[in-house]
């Protein structure tokens, strides 16, 4: 693994009395797509805005390339920020906007004329140096506020929800657009949004956050697929989060109904929830699967139809090619190796820390 | 349909307009009349503009307008710029507290910030003057400021601010570069409220301005007693256009920045900075060019002073310069509007005032209430030799002695009637009461005068306060309602010129010219008697420069200087001697201007009701009002 370059050492912070960040400590590696990934409120962005130098912790350091900058005045920090509604300069126009930061470090006039076309290249959006930021479209807006933020050569770049305001399939473009750039530029993005596709599209390494804490950190493939609790479950994707109970290793009761499973050491008859993702759910002709059911709602989202099928008492969410119309008697089928059996939490406080109790 | 209410709605439209604008036209039509007479075209002139440069008291105050409503405009657009921007940052609840106290000079009636401005002054020893008014309005003007930067303030996206500081900007730099731009518009048309403001306070500017200073709105204010003159009609509409240009350019100022907000505008900021500075550049050299008239007036403080409270519009501006340059004495010279206000302030601060101009029944109140210094008549040759004896017994009514008072204008009340309308001689109040001039009568709309009529037709004392005696006096006036086409105050001058009622309830001052205007017109004062009124120089007890006061008022007693002033003033001068210097033969044996002794005799002077006698009177004057 690369070099450690930002490293958050138990940082707290509370606006008005109230905690957003408890205790929180956070390593990034040099040249990582870091995605902070949570519902609103979550701290994610105020996590973004210590590192940025726009809000100081309560306690704790942020430490820089091994350097303590916790008490550094943002303009003099090695990043740069792309902020959610892009903060263009809206009385200067897009040349002057790049040159901004460029003008402050008195560079010459040369040098920021060739940055200024080197970035607009690389946001593909040559020619534009003479219009004003009002004049362009929200996409091209981010585009240069992410070329305003790059041209000064910063060491990390910090995402504050930057396609938030933009629509889905120019967010999609974008998506691409900011990875192929992170390549190029082959530095390290902290990337925040709520948005868990985008989390998952892009990054390399996703950290999970609800209510000031840090939920889970991973690869995307690990956080889809092993989710550590059923708030992470729930929030990456679509889950059927049900209550069991662990019979033994790699034997696991679910609504009544044993099921062979694949994970170990949770000891016997203990409770315990377990995450079966909707696609994971195969809907089998009657008789031959593990649990009887009936489908109650089909709705057709274009690749898959979703259905719900009420088997066990328990209302499943189902993704399947293959529709199933409403009333159709089935049986449920689930492979002991999509069945991820997470601890349950055993007091409220623990709950307050891993599970959004909706 | 569209169609068919459209013109309903122009009407509608034109009607508002009428209404609001209806004055202004009078007022800037007025101010063009060659006649003085509001009632009269005497053709077109300029003759009130030029007068008006030539007018170095107004020119005095409109420097120190201009200068104050700069100087606070300056300060209160950076003070109210800087208050928006920390505000914004903070919480809503801190916010709201500290808008809601910073908006309390606004709300506030004018009436309460003044007073209290001007108690706080007093308490801290500030001398009211210059410092005291800007302080005032620019404690007024912030709030203006605020309204007009707070909401932009708020539109404006911190992170802007952010990006420059993250691009590695220094906060002040970045500020400047990022959030002033954009505020900028709304800084300008906030300053231009503030400026419009300043110019038009009259109320809080009046009670923190001391002795010695004018605005423009306390000088005009200051000359209402006497009847406004044309030349301020002048001044009024200069004032008017001014604010009107100012107002639509602030709300030029509001429009870009509502554009701004939505689409490209560098050439529309280009704009508003032209603007900018073509309002700076002209208001800083209006500012410049009348500031050399004003400076001396208003920071020089010298030994040798002495501090004049008179009634406006009650001297030739000559006599104070002819006074100064004989005596080498400094006059700062402050006026009233009434009786009351100048009783206000003298009760306020005794050692504002060196030498005061009040009236008779006002004169009793001081002397009762000890305010007043006994004069040194071997100090007062002039006031001895030349103010008519008669003159002195009518003012032994209010001066039982002749200790405190050297009389100064005087007049009568009588009744001035149209020779034409009227056909048999006027010699009785009666002819008030004629049922054949129903309509024709114009009545004065105040107290004592409408009782004094009343009272003295009835051969009762003019200042009765026998309850029985005010009860007839009263029956008679509500009878007498029916026939009265209008209680008004100075309008009688003007519509009897212009041959509007037949007959009406004045002062002598008021009539002298009208027969110039209208020579139909004949004075009168009834066989049963009036009320003559007498404005007197009197010296507050705790005056600082007595000795120049009396110099100041036999300066005033010698004849040719009398002789200007009644000129000037045109009310009767007690001066004996003057009187015989009067160069116009209709005038110096007008027996309006100088009623003979025997007439004279038949007059008394009004004297305090006490507090029971106003009550009486005023209870008595609802009855009649509501009758109408």
């Amino acid at each position: 693994m690369s070099k450690e370059l930002i490293t958050l050492s138990h940082i707290s912070k509370s606006f008005d009395g109230q905690l957003i960040l408890d205790d929180l400590n956070l390593v990034i590696h040099e040249n990582e797509f870091v995605t902070l990934l949570g519902p609103s409120g979550c701290g994610k962005t105020t996590t973004l805005r210590i590192i940025g130098g726009f809000e100081t912790p309560d306690a704790g350091k942020v430490i820089f390339d091994g350097e303590d900058i916790t008490a550094l005045a943002p303009n003099k920090r090695q990043l740069n920020t792309v902020f959610q509604k892009y903060a263009l300069f809206t009385h200067m126009d897009i040349a002057e906007n790049i040159a901004f930061g460029l003008r402050i470090k008195n560079k010459t006039d040369q040098y920021i004329k060739d940055k200024i076309s080197y970035a607009l290249k690389l946001v593909n959006l040559e020619g534009y140096e003479h219009r004003m930021p009002d004049s362009l479209s929200g996409g091209q807006q981010q585009r240069i506020a992410i070329a305003r933020a790059i041209v000064n050569e910063p060491k990390v770049l910090l995402l504050d929800e930057p396609l938030g305001a933009l629509d889905l399939k120019l967010r999609q473009d974008m998506q691409y657009e900011l990875i192929r750039l992170k390549k190029e530029l082959g530095i390290t993005f902290i990337y925040v949004t709520h948005d868990q596709e985008e989390a998952l599209t892009m990054s390399d390494h996703i950290v999970v956050m609800n209510q000031g804490y840090i939920q889970q950190e991973g690869s995307p493939e690990d956080i889809y697929n092993e989710p550590e609790n059923a708030f992470v479950a729930d929030f990456i994707g679509d889950s059927n989060i049900i209550t069991a109970t662990m019979v033994r290793d790699e034997l696991v009761r679910i609504l009544g109904v044993e099921f062979a499973c694949v994970d170990k050491g949770f000891g016997t008859e203990k409770p315990v929830d377990v995450v079966i993702r909707p696609e994971d759910v195969e809907l089998v002709p009657r008789g031959q699967g593990q649990l009887a059911g009936v489908v109650t709602h089909i709705i057709f989202k274009g690749v898959h139809y979703e259905m719900e099928v009420q088997a066990g008492g328990f209302e499943w969410l189902v993704h399947s090619t293959k529709e199933s119309p409403v009333g159709t008697e089935v049986d449920i089928r689930v492979d002991p190796f999509n069945i991820q059996v997470m601890n349950k939490p055993e007091s409220e406080d623990e709950q307050a820390l891993g599970v959004e109790d909706v | 349909m569209n169609s068919k209410t459209r013109p309903a709605e122009k009407i509608y439209m034109a009607v508002i307009f009428l209404f609001m604008y209806a004055p202004i036209v009078t007022l800037i039509v007025l101010s063009f009349n060659k006649s003085k007479s509001r009632a009269k075209w005497g053709g077109f002139t300029f003759q009130w503009y030029l007068n008006l440069v030539r007018d170095s008291e107004v020119l005095n105050a409109m420097a120190n307008t201009l200068i104050i409503a700069l100087i606070a405009t300056v300060v209160s657009t950076l003070i109210g710029t800087a208050a928006s921007v920390a505000l914004t940052g903070m919480k809503r609840r801190t916010r709201s507290l500290i808008m809601g106290v910073t908006n309390i000079p606004m709300i506030n009636a004018d009436i309460v910030t003044g007073i209290s401005l001007m108690l706080l002054f007093k308490v801290l020893h500030f001398d009211a003057g210059f410092v005291t008014v800007l302080i005032a309005h620019i404690t007024f003007d912030i709030p203006y400021v605020m309204l007009s930067v707070l909401p932009r303030m708020k539109t404006i996206s911190p992170s802007v601010y952010e990006a420059a500081l993250d691009l590695g900007a220094r906060p002040f730099f970045a500020f400047r570069k990022t959030i002033l731009p954009d505020l900028a518009p709304s800084i300008l048309s906030g300053a231009l409220m503030a400026f419009t403001m300043s110019i038009d306070d009259f109320i809080i500017t009046y009670f923190t301005k001391g002795s010695g200073f004018d605005t423009l709105s306390t000088k005009i204010y200051s000359e209402v007693k006497r009847g406004i003159r044309p030349e301020i009609y002048a001044l009024s509409a200069i004032i008017f256009v001014a604010v009107l240009i100012l107002l639509l350019l602030s709300d030029r100022m509001k429009a870009q920045t509502g554009k701004l907000a939505s689409r490209a505008r560098s050439a529309g900021n280009q704009k508003i900075k032209k603007i900018g500075a073509v309002i700076a550049v002209a208001a800083a050299s209006i500012a410049i060019i009348l500031m050399a008239l004003t400076f001396g007036g208003v920071f020089s403080k010298k030994s040798t002073q002495v501090f004049v409270y008179n009634a406006g519009e009650y001297i030739d501006p000559d006599v104070i310069e002819l006074f100064r340059e004989e005596t080498g004495i400094e006059v700062v010279y402050d006026e009233f509007e009434s009786n009351e206000i100048m009783y206000a302030k003298v009760a306020a601060d005794g050692a504002a005032y060196d030498v005061l101009c009040p009236s008779d029944y006002m004169i009793a109140k001081l002397i009762d209430n000890d305010m007043l210094m006994k004069l040194d008549w071997s100090e007062l040759p002039n006031a001895q030799e030349y103010i008519g004896r008669q003159y002195y017994n009518s003012a032994s009514a209010f001066d039982p002695a002749n200790e405190y008072a050297v009389p100064y204008c005087w007049g009568t009340v009588g009744i001035l009637y149209n020779k034409e309308l009227v056909s048999a001689p006027v010699t009785s109040w009666d002819v008030l009461w004629d049922p054949q001039y129903k309509g024709e009568i114009l009545m004065q709309d105040s107290i004592r005068d409408a009782f004094m009529v009343a009272l003295a037709r009835r051969g009762f004392s003019i200042n009765s306060v026998n309850p029985d005696e005010i009860s007839l006096a009263t029956q008679d006036l509500i009878e007498q309602a029916p026939l009265v086409q209008a209680y008004v105050i100075d309008q009688v001058r003007d519509k009897m010129i212009g041959g509007e009622a037949a007959m009406g309830v004045i002062y002598s001052g008021e009539a002298i010219y009208t027969q110039r205007e209208n020579e139909n017109l004949d004075y009168v004062i009834p066989d049963e008697g009036s009320n003559v009124w007498i404005d007197a120089w009197v010296i507050p007890r705790e005056a600082r420069n007595a000795e120049n006061a009396l110099k100041w008022i036999d300066f005033l007693c010698r004849p040719e200087i009398a002789l200007m002033n009644f000129e000037y003033i045109t009310y009767s001068t007690p001066n004996t001697a003057a009187q015989e210097m009067i160069e116009d033969e209709l005038i110096r044996n007008s027996k309006i201007a100088f009623p003979d002794e025997e007439t004279l005799s038949r007059c008394d002077t009004y004297i305090s009701l006490g507090e029971e006698g106003d009550r009486l009177y005023n209870e008595a004057w609802k009855k009649v009002k509501s009758a109408n």
